[in-house]
């Protein structure tokens, strides 16, 4: 009796499930709507909650002036957003929930290398393409043995290039001959812009004369900046992937009397940088893929900040640079196949040629699925606020 | 030469610093032989206490120096009573009261930055600039950072070694069961120490976001200090000054002259060695008199 009893009630919740999972299926195939998901890995909670907070908003306008006007192809588009509360493995969780039970035919994000890496294989796996906003690490489309991850695609640019524009500007434009580094050896961002700043900067002509490390967490680089200050460096390249460091670095140069030139990276491109040391960075230079301040975002700016009482930021443009190409791709997989299919889909976007997107015209390279030639801009800090230098144009 | 003198003087304004956190370590384990792990959530609390009294009350640094080195005290104070006071009075093994004051700690630390919010902040203070001599320039914070870190430190020690309430102190970190039974009042001991590491944490909490920034993490350089007293000598206030002295000098001249990037293997392989060499730190003493 008792043994039968259990039995029961282990069958009992699969009995539910049964049930549940017959009527679903029941329930969608009366549903004659045709409906698109597009998945995005948002960070709604956690340290990076101002990305998500200020890009959900702004995709769901998007998709819903896309619906308002008839969808793409007959489709109706859908946003699923999960929480990846800034961890990786939760953003690895949810990349699965999204493509297994969702079914969504394309995901955007995520924003960060760290979980853009292991989501590849995941991608890979399902065959759904992934649009990465702003993971700028190279392995994040291409892996460690070089080969191509077909299903990883970025809007933004990588991290050598950001070192190859700074190196360019720094020797060409402002005259600079004698280099130092101040790098986090710990981070591969940081790392990596030291690397390529001093490659092409070396092969420009220019000279290294200190190379200056520290580990993430320090505060105290007096000892590395009293180095410099002694190497008659007339460049301090400091790329540092948090904008605590580049504002100690600042406040720091100004207490041992060191006024030379310093360049970050877009890891500085954050407004607390401003109140924090803005007069001690006074003329710094950095970089960054696209800018709050372009007069061309002013109105979007203000008409957002007004719906939504968020600011917009970088982040929300990726996010939007993401979606816009994934409608594209989704318009030309129809066009193309007749179907939606993530693989269509996939293939569509491996191809894009100059398709205008939020923020520019993107074209996508196929063997590295990375954009093509995304310009890039060069800010100086000036009064306490950046103001744009020049667009970076690769050739 | 200059640069040499330069990494000196830049070493001696962090090691006063660390000083006034390794006291406060030893002063907590020399009674109650345990590691404060609170400590550094203190120091946090103190710096924002000051930081806000600054910015939205728009006091003086001074009287907003007073106000978070007062709440502070109430921090610390409140602190013993709950996380562990109650393990103490049942007698709890030391490494229960270590655990409690890692939950303290993680608890503080977050409500910060539930409250606060995760950015680094300067702190409000005009810049008093630097003075040069030579070619070595010296930050006139760090001057003053220096001159009122040893004058607390100094009040410290007229207190431990003039005053009754101090003799009481001593007593206790010598035995604290004896004491107790010589009639010395050992929660009021317990409330005089931890009030004591009120006052250091938030000094220090202060002149560390005056030299870098605020934010709710910034106590983990509490850990240097920590070491900095066991160098010195664990659970012995000078020696816990000379430790931090010389671990502050020790990493810029590691960074200066051997390798910045490995500025902390360095320093602390050396410091290795001289715990292999003295296993009680530089002036530890065995445990007859320990302040």
């Amino acid at each position: 009796m008792r043994r039968y009893r259990m039995s029961f009630y282990i069958k009992l919740p699969g009995l539910v499930l049964a049930l549940i999972l017959l009527a679903s299926s029941l329930l969608t195939g009366c549903q004659q709507e045709k409906v698109l998901k597009i998945g995005y890995l948002a960070e709604q909670t956690g340290v990076e909650a101002y990305i998500g907070q200020a890009t959900i908003p702004a995709l769901e306008d998007r998709i819903a002036e896309v619906n308002s006007k008839g969808g793409i192809g007959g489709y109706q588009l859908k946003l699923i957003v999960y929480d990846t509360r800034s961890e990786v493995t939760d953003a690895v969780t949810v990349t699965k929930r999204m493509m297994e039970q969702d079914k969504v035919v394309a995901v955007i994000g995520p924003s960060w290398s760290a979980a853009g890496i292991p989501i590849a294989e995941i991608a890979n796996t399902n065959k759904i393409p992934v649009v990465a906003t702003t993971a700028s690490n190279v392995n994040v489309t291409v892996n460690e043995a070089g080969q191509l991850n077909p299903y990883m695609f970025r809007v933004c640019f990588i991290d050598p290039y950001q070192g190859y524009a700074l190196a360019d500007f720094a020797y060409n434009k402002l005259g600079k001959r004698k280099v130092a580094f101040l790098t986090d050896i710990a981070s591969p961002y940081t790392v990596g812009v030291h690397k390529f700043f001093k490659d092409h900067f070396v092969e420009l002509g220019g000279e290294v004369v200190a190379e200056e490390g520290y580990q993430t967490g320090d505060t105290e680089f007096r000892a590395q900046l009293a180095k410099i200050k002694d190497s008659g460096a007339d460049l301090l390249v400091a790329a540092a992937y948090t904008y605590k460091d580049a504002g100690l670095i600042g406040q720091q140069m100004e207490a041992l009397g060191l006024k030379i030139t310093v360049m970050g990276a877009d890891g500085w491109f954050v407004d607390d940088l401003l109140a924090m040391a803005g007069p001690q960075l006074e003329g710094a230079y950095l970089t960054t893929g696209v800018s709050t301040e372009s007069p061309e975002f002013a109105d979007f700016n203000a008409a957002f900040e007004k719906k939504h009482g968020v600011k917009a930021n970088i982040y929300t443009y990726y996010g939007l640079d993401a979606l816009y190409a994934i409608e594209y791709a989704i318009d030309k997989a129809i066009k193309d196949t007749g179907s939606p299919d993530p693989t269509a889909i996939k293939n569509a976007l491996e191809n894009m040629k100059d398709v205008q997107l939020f923020t520019s015209k993107v074209t996508m390279e196929p063997d590295t699925h990375n954009p093509h030639n995304k310009p890039l801009l060069i800010v100086k800090i000036t009064n306490s606020k950046w103001e744009i230098q020049e667009t970076f144009q690769p050739q | 030469m200059d640069l040499f003198l330069q990494q000196v003087v830049s070493g001696i304004s962090i090691g006063a610093i660390y000083s006034l956190l390794a006291v406060g370590y030893a002063l907590v384990y020399s009674v109650y032989n345990f590691t404060n792990w609170a400590f550094d959530a203190f120091m946090a609390f103190g710096a924002f206490m000051a930081f806000y009294a600054i910015s939205s009350f728009f006091l003086p640094f001074w009287v907003a120096a007073i106000i978070s080195i007062l709440l502070a005290i109430g921090m610390a104070v409140s602190t013993e009573k709950l996380a562990y006071r109650s393990l103490r009075l049942r007698k709890a093994p030391r490494l229960f009261m270590m655990i409690s004051a890692m939950g303290a700690n993680l608890a503080i630390v977050n409500l910060l930055n539930l409250f606060f919010g995760g950015q680094f902040r300067r702190f409000p203070v005009e810049n008093i600039g630097t003075f040069s001599m030579g070619q070595v320039s010296v930050g006139r914070m760090d001057v003053l950072a220096g001159i009122i870190s040893f004058g607390v430190l100094g009040l410290l020690w007229v207190f431990l070694y003039r005053t009754k309430p101090g003799l009481g102190i001593r007593a206790s970190s010598i035995d604290i069961l004896t004491a107790s039974l010589m009639g010395i009042n050992n929660d009021a001991v317990a409330f005089i120490i931890f009030a004591v590491t009120g006052v250091l944490s938030s000094v220090a909490g202060i002149f560390y976001g005056i030299k870098y920034a605020v934010y709710p993490t910034m106590g983990i350089v509490t850990i240097k200090a920590m070491i900095a007293s066991i160098v010195g000598g664990l659970g012995s206030l000078p020696a816990a000054v000379v430790g931090s002295m010389l671990l502050g000098i020790l990493e810029t001249l590691v960074a200066g002259y051997i390798s910045s990037t490995y500025r902390d293997l360095f320093s602390f392989l050396f410091l290795v060695i001289i715990l292999l060499f003295f296993p009680n730190g530089l002036m530890g003493k065995s445990s007859d008199e320990k302040l």
